[in-house]
């Protein structure tokens, strides 16, 4: 029966009444009985919906709760399933044609609801002189309730034409009545958009991925003060995810971000006072420590079934009393996390370190890099890291000790970051080669070392379930197997170092450093 | 899609109120459906307050000058569509016989349909011809409405002869059952306990004569849709059509 659907925004205060009287003499108007029904929005919390282009609404009418995942703008579902339930990680999704594309949208994060949107509608039949309904219109009053930040207020009023097949001239004229008889503009926004907008939230308003617009010029007192609020939001907006543990992303992007506030602290080298840079970094140290037991325990559950699947299958059943074992951990961890989340220290510290970053800059200052352009004080710092993870890599040999390994891979996390925090300042194309190539290296050094680590806590692990008589020999055996695996892997990363860092360390690679952060010589032949 | 047609030699046996309530149930009931009045007296097209008239008549239908979807209307109701009646169907067969597999015509027509639609029902006109012919080709059951007496015993046999006589229609799906039955009449208790004996298909369900069917004109729309669901005649549409589904579903010899 539904052709096309058009929606036109109602303006604030118009009379219903006046709009069915538009339609007098032409057609009879006749009303159903109003009727409400609840739009629910999820999306995961860096919406990974919204980003595709994409809707995931429940609705709900009393009787009934449907889920509808559809595109932007769209009318058709892509995919509808009646639900009693929440959706949550992908793996509760139902197992329907399709749902893999949602799911993989939806990766390892949780869908979280966005906020509520309460519809009362009223549908208006149009009915020509034989009783024959030959269009349709639907008014939505909507009210958005946003219950976590205990918010709810009306949203625009719209009103959907929906044509009746085979009534086509009805159609046009009843959109011509609605546009230039009534003056109502067609509604551009979603829903969603508008019911966010009414909220006065924004779509797209988190992502874990640095994207800064860096003026060349400004001081690199204000530049880094910039950067390292952008990341201290980040930190506090991931907080409330972290103490709920809704899902393992936010503790994740919360320590991705103290990582990178100690990395701006240090690297980019004096804009601020030493004694403050020592504090500071003394404190994000003491928050990547706490938060690391979870995360810990977080990657073994994301990777159990990997780990599962990489063992011969008679042994794969033994590996359960691990995955309980985890478990039965978590909870105290969790609960220590949350502690000091909660405590004075780590209120306090967040708050002084706000306090300072939105303090403005002093007007002068003696610290000897904070008053020059940010330009330059980029191209020195990154010039200087790059030398030394150059002279490290060069230097490590197929018998170097794994210690060698270790302080490169600290250079060059401190060199992707410093040209993460400033790739605004240079070519897009050329950054994004470099940033690249540097991830390739970091993967393969971060292979090196954390698998070591993670066979070391694995050993550590057996010991604890041993001790606590949770494991059986077999248990341990299996455990003993994946610490094998472990440690191949990591053998085989050390391998394959040297190509990867050939491949780094490439003159055409060494040419893109240069030009880009090379310190500006006048070039003689030869040199 | 399944084709569904209504159908008796006999006028006013019916047939309308048989393919307007079973389609109703149908679209009711999720299925896509379609009902084509085929009648050129329009009953089926005003129950759904439809203007009967197609655009540019039986030719430009029956030629493929438009798809047929593009000749579709939209009732009141979910899920159910009308492809209207015109006056100039009362020429049907003229036109039909201008081309080159005459009684294949409708049969051609319907497949494009099979995408939109998952059930249609055809309304047709009483009497045997080139329609008619057309009809049995393309219907998955051919439902003959016959009120219980010795005259509409005689119409079957005169279908059952013509659906013999002819190549490759006597494997239609044939489904008579009785409507406007008033048990008060002996003659209706004796023919619905006899007839069916000499034919096999005929179906159990049967539609009782009521004055809410006739209401169906002053209403117009389908009878499900203006009586409280507890109503007689609505339980023995929806049997009839329960009854219908079964034997659509059952493998054919």
């Amino acid at each position: 029966m539904n052709e096309f659907a058009q929606a036109y925004l109602v303006p604030d205060g118009t009379d219903l009444q006046g709009i069915k009287d538009a339609f007098e003499g032409r057609y009879s108007v006749t009303e159903d009985e109003p009727h409400e029904l609840i739009r629910r929005f999820y999306d995961t919390f860096d919406w990974s919906l919204y980003q595709a282009g994409t809707v995931l609404e429940e609705l709900s009418d009393g009787s009934q709760r449907e889920l509808i995942w559809r595109d932007l703008h769209g009318e058709a579902p892509k995919l509808a399933w009646n639900t009693d339930r929440n959706p949550g990680f992908a793996a509760d999704l139902p197992q329907i044609p399709e749902i893999d594309r949602l799911a993989s949208l939806v990766g390892i994060r949780r869908l979280l609801p966005l906020l509520d949107v309460h519809t009362r509608l009223i549908s208006w039949r149009l009915l020509n002189e034989d009783g024959k309904t030959v269009a349709r219109l639907e008014v939505e009053q909507n009210r958005y309730v946003d219950k976590g930040r205990e918010r709810q207020g009306p949203v625009s009023v719209l009103l959907r034409l929906h044509g009746v097949k085979g009534y086509d001239d009805e159609l046009q004229a009843t959109a011509r009545l609605l546009q230039e008889g009534l003056n109502l503009s067609l509604a551009r926004a979603e829903l969603l958009q508008e019911a966010l907008a009414a909220a006065g939230r924004r779509p797209l308003d988190y992502s874990s991925q640095l994207d800064f617009r860096l003026d060349p010029q400004r001081r690199a007192d204000a530049t880094a003060k910039e950067i390292l609020l952008h990341l201290l939001n980040t930190i506090e907006v991931n907080i409330p995810g972290t103490r709920a543990n809704q899902d393992s992303e936010f503790l994740h992007d919360l320590r991705v971000a103290v990582r990178r506030t100690r990395s701006a602290l240090t690297q980019i080298k004096d804009v601020f006072a030493a004694d403050l840079v020592e504090q500071y970094k003394e404190s994000f140290g003491w928050m990547g420590e706490f938060t690391g037991p979870v995360r810990d325990l977080d990657v073994y559950l994301l990777d159990f079934n990997a780990y599962q699947a990489s063992l011969p299958e008679t042994l794969r059943p033994h590996l359960e009393p691990l995955r309980d074992f985890i478990h039965a951990h978590y909870g105290a961890e969790q609960k220590a996390l949350v502690a000091h989340l909660d405590s004075k220290r780590f209120r306090d510290l967040l708050r002084d370190w706000r306090a300072f970053l939105e303090a403005p800059v002093p007007e002068q200052s003696v610290v000897p890099n904070a008053m020059r352009p940010v330009k330059a004080v980029a191209d020195e710092r990154i010039w200087t890291m790059y030398k030394r993870v150059r002279k490290e890599g060069r230097a490590i040999t197929p018998d170097s000790p794994p210690e060698d390994m270790h302080e490169l891979r600290k250079s060059c996390k401190k060199l992707r970051y410093l040209i993460e925090f400033f790739d605004s300042l240079y070519p897009k194309q050329e950054v994004r080669q470099l940033v690249k190539l540097m991830k390739v290296l970091l993967d393969n050094l971060g292979n090196f070392q954390d698998l070591a680590v993670q066979a070391d806590h694995l050993r550590d692990m057996a010991q604890r379930m041993r001790e606590e008589s949770h494991a059986s020999t077999d248990t341990l055996l299996t455990m003993g197997v994946l610490v094998g695996h472990l440690l191949e892997h990591q053998h085989r990363a050390r391998e394959e170092f040297a190509q990867i860092f050939a491949t780094f360390d490439s003159e055409g690679h060494q040419a893109l450093f240069t030009a880009l952060f090379g310190p500006s010589k006048p070039r003689r032949k030869g040199a | 899609m399944k084709i569904i047609a209504s159908y008796n030699i006999k006028g006013g046996v019916g047939k309308t109120a048989t393919a307007v309530n079973l389609a109703y149930l149908s679209a009711r009931e999720g299925n896509r459906t379609l009902i084509w009045d085929l009648d050129p007296q329009g009953a089926a097209t005003y129950y759904f307050r439809v203007k009967p008239k197609v655009k540019g008549g039986t030719r430009a239908l029956v030629s493929g000058h438009h798809d047929l979807d593009d000749l579709v209307k939209g009732t009141d109701f979910e899920g159910l569509d009308l492809l209207p009646a015109d006056f100039s169907y009362r020429n049907m067969d003229l036109v039909l016989e201008d081309n080159k597999r005459p009684t294949k015509q409708l049969q051609k027509l319907l497949a494009p349909m099979a995408i939109a639609y998952d059930y249609v029902f055809l309304d047709c006109p009483p009497s045997i011809s080139l329609v008619s012919e057309n009809v049995f080709r393309a219907s998955h059951a051919l439902l003959v409405p016959m009120i219980p007496t010795t005259l509409s015993a005689r119409t079957l046999d005169q279908l059952q002869e013509f659906l013999e006589g002819h190549d490759g229609l006597g494997k239609v799906n044939l489904m008579p059952f009785f409507s406007m039955v008033d048990r008060r009449k002996h003659l209706h208790i004796h023919l619905m306990e006899t007839l069916p004996e000499s034919f096999p298909t005929f179906l159990q369900a049967s539609i009782p004569y009521a004055s809410d069917v006739e209401r169906m004109g002053l209403n117009r729309m389908p009878l499900p849709a203006y009586v409280p669901p507890s109503n007689p005649i609505t339980k023995a549409y929806e049997a009839l059509w329960a009854e219908i589904k079964a034997g659509l579903a059952k493998p054919r010899g």
